[in-house]
Formats: structure tokens, C-alpha cells, sequence
């Protein structure tokens, strides 16, 4: 038998990680920097600024999150994020009463396009990198037959999720964190959340033990399209309009959180703490370069070196001796 | 050729190697055994310079050397053929051989003819005829251990260690493996070779050193030796009796599990038994025989062809392990780390699995009655694990195995088919899941025994099918059971049992 109190420290060990304790150390050191560079930074308006803008970012890396622990990746995001943006403002626009159905169609269709993508992927064994590439070259096609340019609208009481306020914490902040507390609650104290693990982990294995691994690849993307819906939804409301481009950096931006996060490539192990520290990282980073006034590209020059420091950092210390 | 003398070796929280000593000499096959956790394969690493002793000398080719890396071990010629064989599957056979000093022509272009002419001569004098063009993906497994030997031999080769080489292929193939080895033998070379199989010890090996717990317990000449002496070295205690007693099962007018004209072609074409509540069935026959497809067929995770399931009085025309398992039959594969456990999850976690739905409430997990039932069957099959939070990627493998058998022990109550069950586990590991079978039996578990090692089916089966390219060839019952009975069974043409 074993104490008690080991238990809760190994407990506690496996929510405070290494990825973790490097990601947040790393969040301290740019809180830091922010605050010795500028006045302004260190406020809390600029945090709720930095929250509400972080909205997009979380839901698509929550979303990949899902699909990278049972083993897979799902580089549609982008293309979701496009598709349900247009989609939204273009059916709005004329008909302003129907934005609360179409905003809930919206997000069954991301979903039901994610469950496509998870179909796909376990029927023909195909490598999901293929698969996603593939039906978002479609998604993204079709969106730029409907429209080149931004179209469509909504109602502006809508645009409330993207600006609104409860006590000065913004709205979509306030929807991203419960989505991050919901899916942290479902993996670790459901047992939906255990198949996830398991099947990302050995999905033979998995299967083997009478785990329906399908059915749990197929949650994990369909999930993931939700997310990435309810981005391009928080993106109408932000902009007022449905842009075919919009979601195109969200693909390759929805992996690195997840990656800096703790979340292994190939899944099984990880979870959304660590993501939901990779986004808060990556977009304090963004704010106190803006504030440096460091022109993007070299944010993204800085931006790249950090999340591979970080992230070697991990491996080499996971490495056996 | 080579002496160790008085090697320590530890690791933070063990000492793998406490004052070991060990000798080989130029033309000898010396045999390496312990159980799992003895030193076995800390001191070959050390001989072959993966690790460095703390203290204690090596001697080796009449000077001490102080190996700084592998490589300069391989240069002065010690070889070291894994149980995990070292090849690229998609390269040819001179190129796998070839891999570390491709032969180059002019220009400094990489020679392939050279290369398949001295991968020819080389299989050669290992007296196996392989093609040098050929994939290494498409050779078997028993070709590919001599690709790995070939390899060692295109330098200086003086010491071979082999690492439990038989463990992964058939008994016919074996007997080849032994035939090369003793050519290798009469060239000069030394061999020290690893396996758990005592029969085969026996047969080749002309010393044989015992180590237990990182301890040296003593060297002795094979001929001195049988085999209730070497597992007392091991063990460390009498093993009059390795295996529990045979118990017939009262019959029960239904069986439990009924399986009729089972068909997957091409490795299973027909297969009809019975297993009845109680009982522990063997399935022997050699490897390709269709056991393990088999067993995939019957668990249904693999969909066959045609034939009928009958369990618990229910007949299926399609299963799948998830019903399998919701009607109380469980599989423990042959593929532990592949097929088994879910090497990134805890032990409790990989003990619940197939049983997850009794530790969740609605849609909530039941954790601590998880942990809770997880310290039950640590303490009740004394799985050496420091807690049900470990990971089950540090365990060796004896206790994975046991994990494995806690998983499926908790989760089916009826069948349970156990596919190599002993497969790398040392012999203390071996008695101990010996019982656990007798165990399930006993609580009125039909077990289906699927096994390469004929000593275990005889010691534990109280009723043997034999298969024989996909088709069960005979059936063997009580005091018939024999070795060489089964063996007949598994060699016979098919086409004259038809």
C-alpha cells in the first residue's frame, strides 16, 4: 500500500509537469520584460485586452489539443475558422433574426465537418495530415467560389461576444476559459476523457480492450471542428463580416500552443493547462513586442526561436540517462 | 578472450552489478542466465562498452581496456545482436550488412556490386544462402538475426553476444540458428549467449554462468549440470514443482466457449473446439500455425471469414472485442508493448481499461475506486510497482505481464485467452502466472493456453488442440499429453490428416 500523501503529489506532479513549469516560467519572464518596458503593460485593461484577443487563438488551439492527444492533427482549422465566418455573415446579413440558429448551425456544421475529417482518417487509414489537408483544400475552394472578398454581416448586438464586458472581463475570454475548464473537467474526471488517453496512447491496445477508438477519434475531431467554428464566429463578431482568408494563419498558429504546451506529437499524453499556458505565452509575447514596437516579422522571428527553445528544453530533460 | 573481475555497477536507487565476475574464452559458447532484474543485460552492456563499471576490470584479448564508447568495443570486435533487431526494413541485405562501411568504388560512389559479392561470401561462411538483393522487410525473422550476424562478421568479429535470439523465432528455425552458431564457434569466436529457454541452454552452450539479483552466483561446465540445478541456481530456492496441479474440471453439459468451422484465410482455415467452465485448454503447434489469428478470429478483432462463436449460450456471426468483452471473455495478446498495455497511462489505468464502464458514474470517472481496486490486485498478484500512479512503461517485464493479467483477470469472468503469456518473464515471474492461470481456472474461468513452449502446455493443459496451417490437426487429452505426441501432431502434412 501506498501513503496517501505520495498519491497526492504524484498527483500534483502530473498537473505541475516540466513542459508546464517551463511554459509558465517563461510567462513570468515576458510578464517581467513587459513590465519594466512599459507603463502601460502591467494594467488591467491591457491583460483583459490581451484576453480578449487571445479568444481565437485558444479556441482553435483547444480544438487541436483534442486531435493531437488521440494521435492525430487536424490541419482544417484554418479552413473551418474561413468557412463558418462567410457562412455566418452571409446568411445574417438579410436576415438578421435567424442569428441565433445560424449561429448554433454554424457550430453543428464545424462539428459535423470535424466528424468527416475523424470518419475519413479511421476508415481509410490514411495519415490525418493528408486527410485534413486534403478536406480543407476542398472547404477552402469552395468558400472562395461563394466570395473572394470579405461579405456578409450581423446584427450588432452580436458583436458583443468579441467586445462585450461582465465586471470588465471580456465576454469571449469568458467563453474561451469555460470551454478550457469543460474540456480539462472532461479529461481528466470522465471516462471519455480516459479513452482519449488510452486511445491516443496505443490505440490497439485500446481497441483491444474494448475501447470504441473509432467513436473516440471521431469526438476528438468533431470537437476539434466546433472549436474552430466558434473561432470563426467570434471572428464575425469582432470584424462584422465573413472573410475567406481569415482563418488561413489559424492552422499552423493552432499547433504551437499545443506543442509548447506539453502535448506530444503522436498523443497519449498532455492536456489543456499546458495549451491554455502556450496561448496565454505566445499572445503576452505578441503584446509587449507591440508595445517595444518590434515590427511582426520580428515577432515571428522571436516568436519561433522561443517555442523551439521551450520546447527542446522539455525533450532533453525527458530523455532517459 | 574476455574477463570481468569484480564489477560494480549502480544507478541511482540500485546496484544492477554487486561484485560480478565473468569469464569467456575464444571458441566456447558461454550462456548468460538469470531471471529478469538479474544483471543479465547490465553486464553485457558493460562488456560491450554501452556502460561503464564503477569499479572492477575488464580484461580483454590479454590487456585491460577501458571501453570510452560502444563503437570502440565493436572496432576491437564484440558484437552485440539485440532481441530487438537493428535493421533498416527497406534496404537490401548487402546494404543492411554493408550499413556502417558501404564499400565505395571510384569517385567515392558507394560500390553495390562489391557489396553484394562480399555480402554473398560472408552469409556463406555462416553457411546461409540468402540473397544480397533481397529486402529486409520481406526476409523472416530467423534471416534477418543472421543479417545482424553477417553484419557483425564484416569486421573483426571475436566475441558474439546474443541476446535471447530465440525468443522470437520457431523451433525449426532455432535449430538453424544453433547450427550456425556452432560454425561460428569452431572459427574461433567466443559466444556468450542469453536465453530463458533452459532446453536450449543444454544444448549448445559449454559453460554457463548464473547471475541473481546483479549478484555472481557461479560458473559451471553444461555437461554438469540438468535442469533442476540450473533453475535451483536461479531461483535461488527448489523448484521441485514449476507447475500447479492439474485439475479436471467438473463437465458442465454446455461449454462455455463453442467455436464451429472458423475460418480467416489464409492462416486460419479451419478450427472447431469446445472449452468448457474450468478448464485450461492448450493451443500448441508451431509458429505460423494460425494460434495467435486464432485467437484474433475468436475476440473478434479480427473479422473472419465465416464460421460460429457460441458463448455463454449466445451465438454470434460477428464479434467484436467490445461485445467479447461485455460477455465476459477477455484476450491477453502476444504483443505486450504493442497490442497490451498503454505505455504512457499509470497502472491503474491500464488495469481498469476493459473495465472502465464498472468505474464511472454517468459520464464521471470513479477514480479513487479505481486506484483503490488497482492497490487490490498489486497486492494480490505482488506486482513489484512502487504505486497504481506509476507508469507502466518502467516496470520490467514480468510485472507488465502481471499487469496485464490484473486487467484481465478483473474483467472476464467466463474466457480468457492467453496468447504466449510466459514470452520474456524469467522463471520466478513464470511460476508465479502459472498459478494465477491454475487460479482463474479454479474460479471457473475456461482458459484457452496458447503457447510456444511445449513444457507449459504439458504442465498445465489438461486437454491440447495441435494446429497445423490453419487447421487443428489433433487433439490430445489427460495422460496422452506428451511433447513429442504434440510435435507429431504439428508437423503432420495436412493433406494426409484430410
Amino acid at each position: 500500500m501506498i501513503p496517501v500523501s505520495r498519491n497526492r503529489l504524484s498527483r500534483l506532479w502530473r498537473i505541475v509537469d516540466p513542459p508546464k513549469l517551463i511554459v509558465a516560467s517563461l510567462v513570468i519572464c515576458v510578464l517581467l520584460i513587459g513590465i519594466a518596458v512599459s507603463a502601460r503593460f502591467g494594467t488591467f485593461s491591457n491583460f483583459m485586452n490581451v484576453l480578449e484577443q487571445l479568444a481565437a487563438l485558444g479556441f482553435v488551439s483547444l480544438g487541436q489539443t483534442l486531435v493531437v492527444l488521440v494521435g492525430g492533427i487536424d490541419l482544417s482549422i484554418g479552413a473551418v475558422v474561413t468557412a463558418s465566418s462567410v457562412l455566418l455573415a452571409g446568411t445574417v446579413e438579410n436576415n438578421p433574426a435567424l442569428m441565433v440558429p445560424m449561429l448554433f448551425a454554424v457550430l453543428v456544421a464545424g462539428a459535423a465537418f470535424g466528424a468527416l475529417n475523424g470518419i475519413i482518417t479511421i476508415r481509410t487509414g490514411v495519415h490525418p495530415l493528408v486527410v485534413t489537408l486534403g478536406t480543407a483544400t476542398v472547404l477552402n475552394g469552395l468558400v472562395l467560389l461563394y466570395t473572394l472578398l470579405p461579405t456578409g454581416g450581423v446584427p450588432f448586438w452580436f458583436e458583443e461576444f468579441a467586445y462585450g464586458r461582465v465586471l470588465g472581463i471580456p465576454i469571449a475570454g469568458i467563453v474561451m476559459l469555460l470551454c478550457f475548464a469543460a474540456t480539462g473537467i472532461m479529461l481528466r474526471f470522465t471516462g471519455l476523457g480516459r479513452a482519449l488517453y488510452a486511445v491516443g496512447g496505443n490505440p490497439e491496445a485500446a481497441r483491444l480492450s474494448g475501447l470504441a477508438s473509432g467513436r473516440v477519434t471521431v469526438f476528438a475531431y468533431a470537437a476539434c471542428g466546433f472549436f474552430a467554428a466558434l473561432a470563426g464566429a467570434y471572428y464575425v463578431s469582432r470584424t462584422g463580416t465573413g472573410d475567406p482568408r481569415v482563418g488561413d494563419p489559424m492552422t499552423l498558429a493552432s499547433i504551437t500552443p499545443v506543442v509548447v504546451g506539453g502535448t506530444i506529437l503522436g498523443g497519449g499524453r498532455g492536456g489543456v493547462l499546458g495549451t491554455l499556458l502556450g496561448v496565454i505565452l505566445i499572445s503576452l509575447l505578441n503584446n509587449v513586442l507591440n508595445y517595444m514596437s518590434v515590427s511582426t516579422f520580428l515577432q515571428w522571428v522571436i516568436q519561433g526561436t522561443i517555442i523551439i527553445l521551450a520546447v527542446s528544453i522539455f525533450v532533453s530533460r525527458k530523455r532517459p540517462a | 578472450m574476455i574477463r570481468l573481475t569484480q564489477i560494480v555497477k549502480t544507478f541511482p536507487g540500485v546496484t544492477a552489478l554487486d561484485d560480478v565476475s565473468f569469464d569467456a574464452v575464444a571458441g566456447e559458447v558461454h550462456a548468460l542466465v538469470g531471471e529478469n532484474g538479474a544483471g543479465k543485460s547490465t553486464l553485457i552492456k558493460t562488456i560491450a562498452g554501452a556502460y561503464r563499471p564503477d569499479s572492477g576490470t575488464i580484461d580483454y584479448d590479454g590487456e585491460t581496456r577501458v571501453w570510452a564508447s560502444p563503437r570502440e568495443a565493436k572496432d576491437a570486435g564484440i558484437h552485440v545482436i539485440y532481441q530487438e533487431l537493428n535493421l533498416f526494413p527497406d534496404l537490401s541485405v548487402a546494404e543492411n550488412i554493408y550499413i556502417g562501411r558501404p564499400k565505395r568504388g571510384r569517385f567515392g560512389l558507394i560500390d553495390h556490386a562489391a557489396m553484394a559479392r562480399g555480402a554473398r561470401e560472408i552469409l556463406l561462411r555462416l553457411g546461409h544462402d540468402l540473397d544480397p538483393s533481397a529486402h529486409v522487410k520481406d526476409l523472416s525473422v530467423a534471416d534477418q538475426q543472421m543479417v545482424e550476424i553477417a553484419k557483425a562478421m564484416v569486421g573483426e568479429i571475436k566475441l558474439l553476444v546474443l541476446d535471447e535470439p530465440t525468443a522470437v523465432i520457431s523451433g525449426r528455425e532455432a535449430d538453424l540458428l544453433f547450427e550456425r552458431v556452432a560454425r561460428l564457434r569452431s572459427a574461433g569466436v567466443c559466444i556468450v549467449y542469453i536465453s530463458h529457454r533452459l532446453e536450449e541452454i543444454f544444448r549448445i552452450a559449454d559453460r554457463v554462468t548464473v547471475l541473481k539479483d546483479g549478484r555472481y552466483v557461479g560458473t559451471r561446465p553444461a555437461g554438469e549440470l540438468d535442469r533442476e540445478r540450473l533453475v535451483a541456481m536461479m531461483v535461488g530456492r527448489e523448484l521441485s514443482d514449476i507447475y500447479p496441479g492439474k485439475i479436471l474440471p467438473p463437465r458442465e453439459a454446455a461449454p462455455v466457449l463453442s467455436v464451429r468451422n472458423l475460418r480467416m484465410p489464409p492462416r486460419v482455415r479451419e478450427v472447431s473446439f469446445d472449452l468448457h467452465a474450468g478448464e485450461i485448454l492448450g493451443l500448441a503447434g508451431l509458429v505460423g500455425a494460425g494460434r495467435s489469428e486464432t485467437a484474433h478470429a475468436l475476440f473478434g478483432s479480427v473479422p473472419k471469414e465465416s464460421g460460429v462463436v457460441t458463448l455463454a449460450g449466445e451465438t454470434f456471426n460477428r464479434l467484436s472485442p467490445r461485445v467479447a468483452i461485455a460477455k465476459g471473455m477477455g484476450f491477453l495478446t502476444e504483443d505486450r508493448k504493442g497490442e497490451g498495455l498503454m505505455l504512457l497511462l499509470d497502472a491503474a489505468a491500464n488495469i481498469s481499461a476493459p473495465a472502465l464502464r464498472g468505474f464511472t458514474r454517468g459520464p464521471l470517472l470513479d477514480r479513487k475506486a479505481e486506484i483503490r481496486a488497482a492497490e487490490d490486485e498489486i497486492e494480490r498478484l505482488r506486482i513489484a510497482v512502487p504505486g497504481p500512479l506509476t507508469g507502466v512503461d518502467k516496470l520490467s517485464g514480468g510485472n507488465q505481464q502481471k499487469i496485464l493479467f490484473a486487467r484481465w483477470s478483473r474483467a472476464c469472468h467466463r474466457v480468457l485467452i492467453l496468447d504466449e503469456p510466459t514470452r520474456g518473464v524469467d522463471v520466478g515471474a513464470k511460476v508465479e502466472i502459472y498459478a494465477l492461470i491454475r487460479g482463474l481456472a479454479d474460479e471457473g474461468v475456461g482458459v484457452l493456453l496458447i503457447s510456444s513452449e511445449l513444457p507449459e502446455i504439458v504442465g498445465l493443459c489438461t486437454r491440447v488442440l495441435v494446429m497445423r496451417e490453419g487447421v487443428v490437426t489433433g487433439e490430445v487429452s489427460g495422460d496422452d499429453i506428451d511433447e513429442t505426441v504434440i510435435m507429431r501432431l504439428a508437423t503432420l502434412d495436412t493433406g494426409a490428416a484430410a
